[in-house]
């Protein structure tokens, strides 16, 4: 696993990895033959920006705190087939998939980055960062609830 | 209602029907297909198109008798109506001038070959094609694919005519023998498995038209479901043509027998 | 059809109904108890696919509940019609005995009253804004059943009125989807003088009608019959035609066609993309359904086949769900089961429905989600791995989303498994008309309320639009695209006519 000296490796880390996000998603919408598909993906690619916006407050000595309150895990993505990225012509719903998957493996990562620390300021951080990342895939669970898994 | 014109016989098994439809002939391309319907009771199966006169306002099908709805068809005879025919359905070959094109059939699937075949040529490719049949008299359109071929390769498995063998054994000399830069397959599941491991094993980009279970044809039912890159795919209106080296063969040719035994059933029926 | 307030004032101070309001007390006509409509034995009734399940009223039930409407000053029953039928006026002239006229009310706003009167979730729109709920919290005057008993009632009569028809004007407009909401427009737009004509993919006309709803609860014959309604009035139907495959768009305005309405409806059945799903036995209720519904695969003589099974599972708590399990019972499964992910308080299906299928034996499993299938060695589905989900807490919408339980999976035995979950819209059209809306959804963009595309003479309303609606909301959508392509086409081709 990843090591990390101190809490500013942890935060660059993480931007990093927003970017590399947000970068994901921009490449994607430019693909995108459909002009809402385009706008959802650089929505997405926005929303990653943000993170990355309120990690860089963090960095520069913005407080920061763990909630007490569970983040609901819907699971719809875990059972659902992989999306495949090639496409020019992705579906919203693939585009809700796709972005369920991928929040998950970041809320998974920051949690075990949470489990391995040794230390209780970076253990904390990585908490908040699973946090934020569950959060934004129940935002997509619920959309995908809401409108695709309409009758069951 | 659809009139037959002409009507030709090619086996005891194969029929070839040329029957009226001026809108279907004129929007036809290579590779598409259409629905029909034989009868009140009819159901509905999907039939690929062999050739349109658009002059004539007609359409030529090539049927072979399986089951109850294309015996039926196979029955009707020239200035009978078919009861329902719709198309043309599914996405159209992608044809390009790619170079040198190697176009394989077997069985019935030699028919919406043709069409394939001309569309080729016309397009400035050389056109090498192989087809096949389990013997003589099963072989179609011969002198059609002699005619838009560069080169014609006759395989039969008992040797009654052309060359002795698997259509794969006629495409593998050619393969070895000059440069292929693509390859389209159309006849049984089994042979379209077989050229695809074939080409595969050589890198020949490789299409394969697939024969799937249908309702509607347009979408709504889903029975045309294929795994293609491990993805679900409606082989009615995402395909029917598929890149052949992603295709699921075992899954898609144990999807042709979902209804077996109620179809047997029907035949029975249908012969009592 | 127009609908002001001022005409419905009006129309009710009529002398006949004036006589009529005086004739019964107030707290007489609340006396009434509503009328049951008859049902058939549920142990009959699932012997047959084509017996319809609720009988229907007779004419002195009919006349009788009749009276229990108040004929309210404002009748806020209307509001709740998504084509504004005039429920009061036909509901006093079946009080009146009239029963011929007041289908002949039905037909003024709707071209499908008989349909409605079957498949209309009433209890959420008209019957919901009836007087009894609102201010006597007593149950509704069974607006539904009086809609149907005078559609059927002058159905069997035989003498079928024609709604009056404008001058033919000569425009031809084209429809494309023959189903209900096509056919609403196609008749509105008849009356008032269009030549139209409506293209069908499919070799019936009725879209949904024929290929979904069963005949337990929706006779074909009875869908005919108002088909053939819009035959007499001039409407032209061409099956087995694809826009955008037969021909294009352009093509048929070159034809002369200066507008079109698509209603082409929901297309593509959803799946669940789980793995084994395309085992052999595992369908799309789109699937299952069209083979009996459309195909007749229910008999010996139809030609096509049907999966019968044992154990059949149908995934999903929609009407579509309801209505292929309550198939399966009637094509001799023994259980007949209902797997649903949320509870039964969430399930969309109408809870007459459930209902029904509830006294027919079907069982439901909710909180319960399929996970995988298990084939056999031929590839049929033999087994389906569910999981057991529990609601969680209300979200930011108030709404409980369903969470699956940890170690809870289990497996169901099932041979037959129908993937009722919903379904996206039709892509043939978006996919061929250069230059028209699409939203992110598939469904086309319109102009809400005049039912108009990003390209002007092409209008769109139903499951196209919607995404997945009610046969009404398509109808009422229909209604709104043909008042206002109307508009559109008096504006460019009929004002300067009349200027001439």
């Amino acid at each position: 696993m990843k090591e990390f000296n101190s809490i500013e490796d942890i935060l660059d880390f993480a931007i990093n990895e927003e970017q590399m996000a947000a970068d994901f998603y921009t490449e994607l919408a430019g693909k995108m033959k459909n002009q809402e598909m385009k706008d959802t993906f650089e929505q997405y690619a926005l929303e990653e920006l943000g993170h990355r916006a309120k990690l860089e407050a963090v960095k520069n000595g913005k407080k920061y705190q763990v909630s007490e309150t569970k983040i609901t895990d819907m699971k719809i993505g875990d059972y659902l087939v992989d999306v495949d990225v090639d496409k020019t012509n992705i579906t919203y719903q693939e585009a809700l998939i796709l972005a369920m998957k991928k929040e998950k493996i970041a809320f998974r990562l920051y949690n075990d980055l949470a489990s391995a620390s040794l230390d209780e300021p970076s253990k904390k951080l990585f908490l908040m960062l699973a946090m934020e990342e569950a959060k934004h895939k129940l935002r997509f669970e619920v959309e995908y609830d809401s409108n695709i898994l309409t009758e069951n | 209602m659809n009139k037959i014109v002409e009507k030709e016989d090619f086996s005891e098994k194969v029929v070839k029907i040329v029957v009226e439809a001026p809108l279907i002939a004129k929007a036809r391309k290579p590779g598409n297909f259409v629905i029909v319907r034989v009868g009140e009771k009819g159901e509905r199966i999907p039939l690929t198109i062999a050739g349109a006169d658009v002059a004539k306002g007609t359409i030529t099908i090539i049927v072979q008798k399986m089951g109850v709805s294309s015996t039926k068809l196979c029955k009707l005879e020239v200035g009978d109506y078919i009861t329902d025919l719709v198309g043309p359905l599914g996405k159209p070959t992608e044809i390009h001038n790619v170079g040198t094109v190697l176009c394989c059939g077997g069985g019935v699937g030699v028919a919406p070959l043709l069409p394939i075949v001309e569309g080729y040529k016309k397009a400035g490719n050389r056109v090498i094609t192989v087809i096949a049949a389990r013997s003589k008299d099963l072989l179609i359109l011969e002198d059609e694919m002699r005619k838009n071929s560069d080169e014609l390769i006759v395989m039969t498995d008992d040797g009654s005519y052309g060359r002795k063998g698997l259509v794969t054994e006629g495409m593998e000399e050619i393969i070895k023998r000059e440069k292929i830069d693509e390859c389209i397959t159309i006849g049984p599941a089994i042979m379209m498995k077989f050229c695809s491991l074939l080409t595969k094993k050589y890198e020949i980009p490789t299409m394969a038209s697939l024969n799937s279970i249908m309702v509607d044809g347009t979408g709504m039912c889903g029975a045309c479901r294929v795994t293609v890159d491990g993805k679900t795919k409606f082989t009615c209106v995402d395909g029917p043509e598929f890149d052949a080296h992603k295709i699921d063969f075992d899954e898609m040719m144990s999807r042709l027998g979902g209804y077996k035994e109620e179809e047997k059933g029907k035949m029975d029926h249908f012969q009592n | 059809m127009e609908r002001s307030e001022e005409y419905i004032k009006n129309e009710r101070k009529q002398e006949w109904r004036v006589e009529l309001q005086k004739m019964t007390k107030a707290k007489d006509r609340m006396s009434i108890e509503r009328v049951q409509m008859t049902e058939m034995a549920p142990e009959e009734r699932i012997k047959s696919q084509r017996v319809e399940v609720n009988v229907g009223l007779t004419k002195e039930e009919a006349i009788l509940e009749a009276k229990r409407c108040m004929d309210c000053v404002n009748p806020t029953c209307m509001e709740g019609c998504p084509v504004s039928i005039n429920i009061p006026k036909f509901i006093k002239y079946i009080e009146r005995g009239d029963i011929l006229e007041a289908a002949s009310v039905l037909k003024e706003t709707s071209a499908l009253p008989a349909v409605c009167g079957r498949v209309c979730p009433q209890e959420v729109q008209c019957e919901q804004k009836c007087f009894y709920v609102e201010k006597l919290n007593l149950p509704s005057v069974a607006i539904g059943h009086l809609e149907r008993f005078a559609a059927d009632f002058e159905r069997e009569s035989g003498v079928i009125s024609v709604p009056k028809l404008a001058e033919p004007n000569g425009v031809k407009v084209a429809v494309i989807g023959s189903g209900p909401s096509g056919l609403s427009f196609a008749g509105d737009m008849a009356k008032l003088g269009y030549d139209v004509t409506v293209f069908e993919a499919l070799h019936e006309i009725g879209g949904v009608l024929k290929y979904g709803i069963p005949e337990f609860r929706l006779p074909n014959a009875v869908v005919d019959v108002e088909i053939e309604s819009l035959r007499k009035m001039g409407v032209e139907f061409i099956t087995n035609y694809i826009v955008g495959q037969t021909a294009s768009l352009d093509d048929l305005k070159k034809e002369g066609y200066k507008a079109f309405y698509v209603g082409s409806g929901a297309g593509l059945p959803r799946f669940m993309n789980i793995p084994g799903e395309n085992s052999n036995g595992i369908m799309s209720s789109n699937e299952y359904l069209t083979r009996v519904n459309l195909m007749g695969a229910d008999s010996e003589e139809s030609d096509t086949p049907i999966l019968r099974g044992k154990n059949v599972v149908v995934v999903g708590g929609g009407n579509t769900a309801m209505d292929s399990v309550r198939t399966a019972k009637r094509l001799g499964a023994e259980r007949a089961i209902i797997v649903y992910r949320r509870s039964e308080e969430e399930m969309p299906a109408r809870v007459e429905e459930v209902h029904h299928a509830k006294q027919e034996g079907i069982e439901f499993l909710t909180l319960t989600n399929p996970i995988e299938y298990i084939a056999d060695e031929n590839s049929r589905v033999k087994q389906i791995k569910v999981q057991k989900m529990e609601l969680g807490e209300p979200d930011a919408s108030g709404r409980r989303r369903p969470i699956p339980m940890e170690g809870s999976e289990y497996m169901i035995e099932a041979t037959v498994v129908v993937v009722a979950v919903g379904v996206s819209p039709n892509p043939l059209i978006p996919n061929s008309v250069e230059g028209l809306e699409v939203s992110k959804w598939g469904t086309i963009e319109v102009v809400k309320d005049k039912m108009q595309s990003s390209i002007p003479e092409v209008f769109a309303g139903g499951d196209i639009v919607r995404g997945g609606a009610t046969v009404i909301l398509a109808m009422g959508d229909g209604r709104k695209a043909a008042a206002n392509m109307d508009i559109y086409l008096k504006e460019k081709y009929l004002s300067k006519k009349v200027e001439l």
